[in-house]
């Protein structure tokens, strides 16, 4: 018997076809155990960032809208929120309130998605094809509310772009009570069904302490006890008139990431009833410069992954002299290759989906380098199924 | 704790260090350092347990010959900046933090390629973002980098 104890990195990544967007980790494992981590990213890299500064305010919302397909609305949110803070706009009150509608919206389609993606990973492919299923009420609405699915752009600079008939909010209310009474099967099912509380309970277990540690933000870190909701504590748009409560759990393991997703998705039904129900009257867009004094500022935003940041300066130019882009997946990402240290390999896809990475995880090819055994080729559907196949034993 | 009470307590760990503060907006609070006192100031801040690093933003600021570097510190809804400037050429050396807050790894990474600001004892100077094919001698966020298509 071999005495040296085995050493592999497990590269996974950058491709996969399953999941949307790329990136690369490499897993140094010692038998089953991941002993070292580390992330490339930059395969989805489109110099955004240098792009804005050769574009004038304007174009510039529809450029970093673009920047994510699942929570474009919340970008868009962010820039105009900052450029408005820069040229001393304030969006009219209705208007911050049908972003906040959006917004819940883009939460509610995000965490459903999320729900399906995590749910892929641990095998159980009957709940990702209902959340998907049902995922599809929100993006009818978000549909028929904007006239995208995905790139919703509902913002401009000093509003938004539509209102809010009462069909739509009828069909809403609809969607809604639909979605409502799906959200208690599902926080039945996550909670107690005995196969995916395997791969989910005591997995991945972050506690309150790592979260200060690492600097975790959104639902990752509020399933470990600390309260980081950008809506609660500093309120932007039309939060501070329609607050929310916010949701956390102690635990900190991947059910408690579960949990903490989902009953978040009763919070963002209740807030657009309320505002739907109070939706303050009055204009859509506030009039804006086309220049902007010299100034910086700084817009922070909970998108549906945890806090935005947005760092965006003027100078007096009708183009930014900078925009700084952190997007909340960079954060918990960081998180991933400390977290992943001292679990097992087969955990990892579920560590990695358990922060909701919006690059996404994984991988078309995983090799498994051992100067012993040569050579081996996973793919990431391997992976998976090795993950799956490891706890059916 | 309300927020010019959590910038106040931020501003008070950091006297004695800061060159100058400001208060831009009601919620921030900008403090410029000289570099070689940017260790002693986030070991305060991290020793008082004062918010977490949100990112580091560069600045390019061209016309004065400086690379500005800001440390984004949020607590709540208070926004701390530390603000350092060092000199474009020859060469802009900043030192690491990654001492007292791990997980800045990234953004120190993502600061040396787009930027070009070496990053004395960070643990991964590999490349983050950019392409592997990407030129040494590009930093595509200075503002006068020549962004060209190169022929091999």
């Amino acid at each position: 018997m071999n005495t040296v104890p085995e050493r592999f990195v497990v590269p996974i990544g950058p491709q996969h076809p399953a999941l949307k967007e790329p990136g690369h980790f490499e897993f140094t494992v010692d038998g089953e155990q991941v002993t070292a981590a580390s992330v490339r990213l930059g395969y989805a890299h489109r110099g955004i960032e240098k792009a804005t500064e050769g574009r004038n305010w304007v174009q510039n919302l529809y450029l970093l809208e673009r920047i994510c397909g699942i929570c474009s609305h919340i970008h868009a949110t962010a820039y105009c929120l900052g450029v408005e803070k820069l040229a001393g706009v304030t969006a009219p009150p209705r208007a911050q309130a049908i972003r906040v509608v959006v917004a819940e919206l883009e939460r509610i389609h995000s965490h459903l998605l999320w729900l399906g993606v995590a749910a892929h990973e641990a095998g159980f492919d009957t709940l990702f094809m209902y959340s998907w299923r049902d995922r599809e009420t929100v993006m009818d609405i978000l549909e028929a509310l904007t006239g995208n699915r995905v790139n919703y752009s509902a913002n401009l600079l000093g509003g938004v772009k539509f209102d809010m008939t009462p069909e739509l909010q009828d069909m809403i209310l609809k969607g809604l009570e639909f979605l409502e009474q799906r959200t208690h099967d599902y926080v039945a099912v996550v909670t107690t069904d005995a196969t995916l509380l395997q791969r989910t309970r005591g997995v991945g277990v972050t506690s309150r302490e790592q979260v200060e540690e690492l600097g975790l933000i959104g639902p990752t870190a509020r399933a470990s006890g600390a309260l980081r909701d950008l809506r609660v504590e500093s309120p932007y748009a039309a939060y501070a008139d329609f607050p929310i409560v916010p949701v956390t759990a102690t635990e900190g393991d991947l059910e408690a990431r579960f949990v903490v997703r989902l009953k978040e998705l009763f919070e963002s039904y209740r807030l657009i009833r309320l505002i739907l129900e109070k939706l303050p009257e009055g204009e859509l867009q506030a009039r804006m410069p086309r220049k902007i004094k010299p100034a910086e500022t700084i817009s922070r935003v909970e998108a549906p992954r945890g806090e935005l940041f947005y760092f965006i300066k003027s100078n007096g130019t009708d183009q930014p002299e900078r925009i700084k882009v952190r997007t909340p997946t960079l954060c918990n990402l960081a998180s991933v290759c400390i977290l992943a240290v001292g679990s097992q390999l087969a955990d990892v896809p579920m560590i990695l989906a358990g922060v909701d990475p919006c690059f996404s995880c994984n991988d078309r090819a995983v090799s498994i380098h051992s100067t012993k055994l040569g050579e081996k080729q996973w793919t990431w559907a391997q992976l998976r199924q090795y993950g799956i196949d490891y706890y059916r034993r | 704790m309300d927020t010019p009470q959590t910038l106040k307590i931020a501003g008070e760990l950091l006297t004695g260090l800061a060159k100058n503060a400001a208060y831009p907006e009601e919620s921030r609070l900008d403090i410029t350092l000289e570099p070689r006192d940017l260790q002693e100031a986030v070991g305060k801040l991290a020793a008082a347990r004062w918010g977490y690093l949100a990112t580091i933003t560069g600045l390019d600021q061209l016309a004065a010959g400086q690379l500005e570097i800001l440390y984004h510190f949020c607590a709540g809804a208070a926004i701390l900046t530390l603000r350092i400037s060092v000199p474009r050429s020859p060469i802009p050396t900043i030192d690491s933090i990654c001492s007292v807050f791990p997980y800045a790894s990234i953004y120190e990474r993502e600061l040396g390629e787009m930027l070009g600001v070496i990053v004395t004892h960070t643990p991964n100077t590999a490349r983050l973002f950019l392409a592997d094919g990407w030129p040494n001698d590009v930093y595509p966020l200075r503002k006068d980098a020549v962004l060209e298509i190169r022929q091999e």
